[in-house]
C-alpha cells in the first residue's frame, strides 16, 4: 500500500484520471494504489456513470458529424 | 497479488455432517455446493452436447436423414439454452464456490443457506427444459433467443422452456449477491481489493453483471409469458406491440450475458498463466481496470445482434463503434497474458496448454467478432455459420476450455489426488484438433452462406459440412476422455503433493492442506 495512506476522497481530477483509466484498461501500479487510498466507491461509482454518459455522448457526436458529411 | 506468507497448516475440526444424500440436500458448505455445481454443470454439458451431436449428424450430408425439421429445431434451439444456462453458467458459479472463500480467506459464503437454495433451484429448471421434448407439440424451436413471433406461437414446451429461465434466472440473481457480499465483507485481514486474485476480481465484476442484466431477463420472460396467456401485446403487432422491443430487451441483456460466461474465464487464465510462468501476473492493476472497462462497454453494444432488424444510421455507427472499441480492453489483456509469459521459467502442463490455447483460439473468436461488428459485414454474415464458428470460439475455445484448465489447476487441490498429465494432455490435444475442424470450417460455410438453424443444405456445403461433423463427433467423443480423467484421479489412491505448482501464490495453495479441509479458513489468515 502507498505511503501516504489516508482517508480523504479525491480531487475531481483524480476520479476522472481513474475513471479515463478504467475505460481504457490501463493503468500503472502507483496510481492505482494512490487511488485505492485516496478515492472513496460512491465517487468512482458516480464518476464512472458521468464517464459512461459523456463517452456514449462522444460517440453519439461523432456519429452525427459523420453522418452529416454526406 | 498478494505476498502471502505463513505456514501451511492443516485445521483438525471435525467434519460432522449429514451423510448419504441429506448431506446434498441439506449442505450449506461452500465446497459441497461447489462440488454440486461443476457435477450438474458437466452432467447439463453432455445433455447439450448429446444435443450438438445430432444437430451435427442431420448436417453431415445434404437432405433430411435422422431429423424431422421440428425436431431439427428443437434440437438447435435446447444446446443453446442448456449450453448457456446449466452448462457455462453453473460451472462458473461452481468455481466460484469452490475457489472464492478459500482465494479471499473466508470459511465460507455470506449466505449459506441461500447458495444451497441457488443450486437447487438448477435441477427442476433443469428438469422442464429436458422434459419439455416429450410434451405434446415438442420442446420450443425458436431459436436460444426466443424471438417472438415464434415464442409467442408454440405449445406447453414453450412455456416449459420460459419457466426454466425464470428459476434459472434467479438463481443466478441469488448466486450472484452471494458472491458480491462475500468479497466485499468476508476478506481476510490485509486483503484489500487490489491484492485480491484476478478471479476473484473477474467473479466481483461478473456478479455486477448478473445482477444488472438477469432482471431485464426476468422482465422479458414475464411480458412474454403475459403475451401469451393473460391478452397483452407488448410484442404483438396485432394488438399495438412491436417485436422488436423484445430483441432490445433481450439482447441488452444478451450481451452482459456474453461478458458473464467470458470474464471468470479471463480469471482463470489470470491464475493459471502465472503459475505456470512463474511470475507474477503482468500489469494486474490494467487488469482490474480492463475487466472494469469490458463490463461497462459490454451494456452499450446490444443492438449489434439486430443490425438487420433495421435500425438508423446512427443507430447502426453508434453500436458499431461502441462494439469495436471492446477490442482495446480485451486485447490489454491478451497483451497482458503474453507478457507474464515473456521470459518466464515456463512449463507446460495440462492447464497451462488449455489456458495458451484459450488466448490462441479466443484472439480468433475476438477478432471473428471485430468483423461481425462492421455493419456491412453483419448484414452479409448475419445468421449464417460464420456467427456459429464465431461464438463457439469465445464459448467453447474461450469460456469452457478455461473451465477445462481450471478444473485440471484445482483438481489436485479439491480431491487430494493427481490427475492423470498423459491423459490431461491427450484430452488437451484432441480437444484442440477436433474443435478446429468442428468450427473452422463453418466460417468457409458462413461466408459462402449457408444460413444457421436449417436442417439441409445446398450441395455445394457438403464437405465443409461433413468435415465439421467428424470434428464435432470427435470433440464430443474427447470429452469423455475429462470425466475417466476426473473420475480417475477422485479414485486414485496417491495422494497428490502438498503443492503440485510451485508458482502458485493464492491462498488455497499457500495457506492450506491438500486436499482442502472440509472447513476452511475458520480463523482467517492475515495477508500482508
Amino acid at each position: 500500500m502507498s505511503k501516504e495512506e489516508k482517508n480523504t476522497s479525491g480531487t475531481f481530477m483524480q476520479v476522472a484520471k481513474a475513471v479515463l483509466a478504467a475505460f481504457m484498461g490501463i493503468r500503472k501500479q502507483s496510481d492505482l494504489e494512490n487511488d485505492a487510498a485516496n478515492l472513496k466507491p460512491a465517487q468512482v461509482i458516480i464518476g464512472g456513470l458521468i464517464g459512461a454518459t459523456l463517452f456514449v455522448i462522444s460517440i453519439l457526436v461523432l456519429v452525427k458529424i459523420i453522418v452529416n458529411l454526406n | 497479488m498478494a505476498a502471502v506468507h505463513g505456514d501451511v497448516h492443516g485445521h483438525g475440526h471435525d467434519d460432522h455432517h449429514p451423510t448419504g444424500i441429506m448431506r446434498w440436500v441439506t449442505t450449506t458448505n461452500h465446497k459441497d455446493i461447489g462440488s454440486m455445481y461443476l457435477w450438474f454443470s458437466l452432467t447439463m454439458f453432455f445433455t447439450g452436447g448429446f444435443l450438438a451431436m445430432g444437430i451435427r449428424a442431420e448436417l453431415f450430408q445434404p437432405g433430411i436423414q435422422i431429423l424431422e425439421p421440428e425436431l431439427f429445431n428443437s434440437f438447435t434451439t435446447l444446446h443453446g439454452l442448456i449450453m448457456v444456462f446449466g452448462a457455462i453458467m453453473p460451472a462458473f458459479v461452481g468455481f466460484a464456490n469452490w475457489q472464492i472463500p478459500m482465494m479471499v480467506g473466508a470459511p465460507d459464503m455470506a449466505f449459506a443457506r441461500m447458495n444451497n437454495w441457488s443450486f437447487w433451484l438448477l435441477i427442476p429448471a433443469a428438469l422442464l427444459l429436458v422434459s419439455s421434448f416429450f410434451v405434446p407439440g415438442g420442446a420450443a424451436a425458436g431459436g436460444w433467443t426466443f424471438y417472438p413471433p415464434l415464442s409467442a406461437q408454440g405449445g406447453l414446451g414453450v412455456d416449459m422452456m420460459l419457466f426454466a429461465v425464470h428459476i434459472l434466472g434467479a438463481s443466478s440473481i441469488m448466486g450472484a449477491i452471494n458472491i458480491i457480499t462475500t468479497v466485499l465483507n468476508m476478506r481476510a485481514p490485509g486483503m484489500t481489493l487490489m491484492k485480491m486474485p484476478m478471479f476473484v476480481w473477474t467473479w466481483l465484476i461478473t456478479a455486477y453483471l448478473l445482477v444488472l442484466a438477469m432482471p431485464v431477463l426476468a422482465g422479458v420472460v414475464t411480458m412474454l409469458i403475459t403475451d401469451r396467456h393473460f391478452g397483452t401485446s407488448f410484442f404483438n403487432a396485432a394488438g399495438g406491440g412491436d417485436p422488436v422491443l423484445f430483441q432490445h430487451i433481450f439482447w441488452f441483456f444478451g450481451h452482459p450475458e456474453v461478458y458473464i460466461m467470458i470474464l471468470p474465464a479471463f480469471g482463470i487464465v489470470s491464475e493459471i498463466i502465472p503459475t505456470f510462468s512463474r511470475k507474477p501476473l503482468f500489469g494486474y492493476s490494467s487488469m482490474v481496470y480492463a475487466t472494469a472497462s469490458i463490463a461497462i462497454l459490454s451494456c452499450i453494444v446490444w443492438a449489434h445482434h439486430m443490425f438487420t432488424a433495421g435500425m438508423p444510421t446512427v443507430g447502426q455507427l453508434f453500436f458499431m463503434y461502441a462494439t469495436m472499441l471492446i477490442a482495446v480492453p480485451t486485447a490489454v489483456k491478451v497483451f497482458n497474458w503474453t507478457a507474464t509469459m515473456w521470459k518466464g521459467e515456463m512449463t507446460f502442463e495440462t492447464p497451462m496448454l488449455f489456458a495458451i490455447g484459450f488466448i490462441f483460439l479466443f484472439v480468433i473468436g475476438g477478432f471473428s467478432g471485430v468483423i461481425c461488428a462492421i455493419v456491412p459485414i453483419d448484414i452479409q454474415v448475419q445468421d449464417t455459420y460464420y456467427v456459429i464458428a464465431h461464438f463457439h470460439y469465445v464459448l467453447v475455445s474461450g469460456a469452457l476450455f478455461a473451465l477445462f484448465g481450471g478444473a485440471y489447476y484445482w483438481l489436485p487441490k479439491w480431491t487430494g489426488h493427481m490427475y492423470d498429465e498423459t491423459l490431461g494432455k491427450w484430452h488437451f490435444w484432441l480437444s484442440m484438433i477436433f474443435f478446429n475442424m468442428a468450427f473452422f470450417v463453418q466460417h468457409f460455410l458462413g461466408l459462402a452462406g449457408m444460413p444457421r438453424r436449417i436442417p439441409d443444405y445446398a450441395l455445394q456445403f457438403a464437405d465443409f459440412n461433413m468435415i465439421s461433423s467428424i470434428g464435432a463427433f470427435g470433440f464430443g467423443l474427447t470429452q469423455l476422455l475429462f470425466v475417466y480423467i476426473v473420475i480417475k484421479c477422485i479414485r486414485s489412491k496417491e495422494p497428490a503433493p502438498e503443492k503440485p505448482w510451485d508458482g502458485a501464490k493464492t491462498l488455497e495453495w499457500t495457506h492450506l492442506p491438500t486436499p482442502a479441509p472440509y472447513h476452511s479458513f475458520e480463523t482467517p489468515p492475515v495477508v500482508k
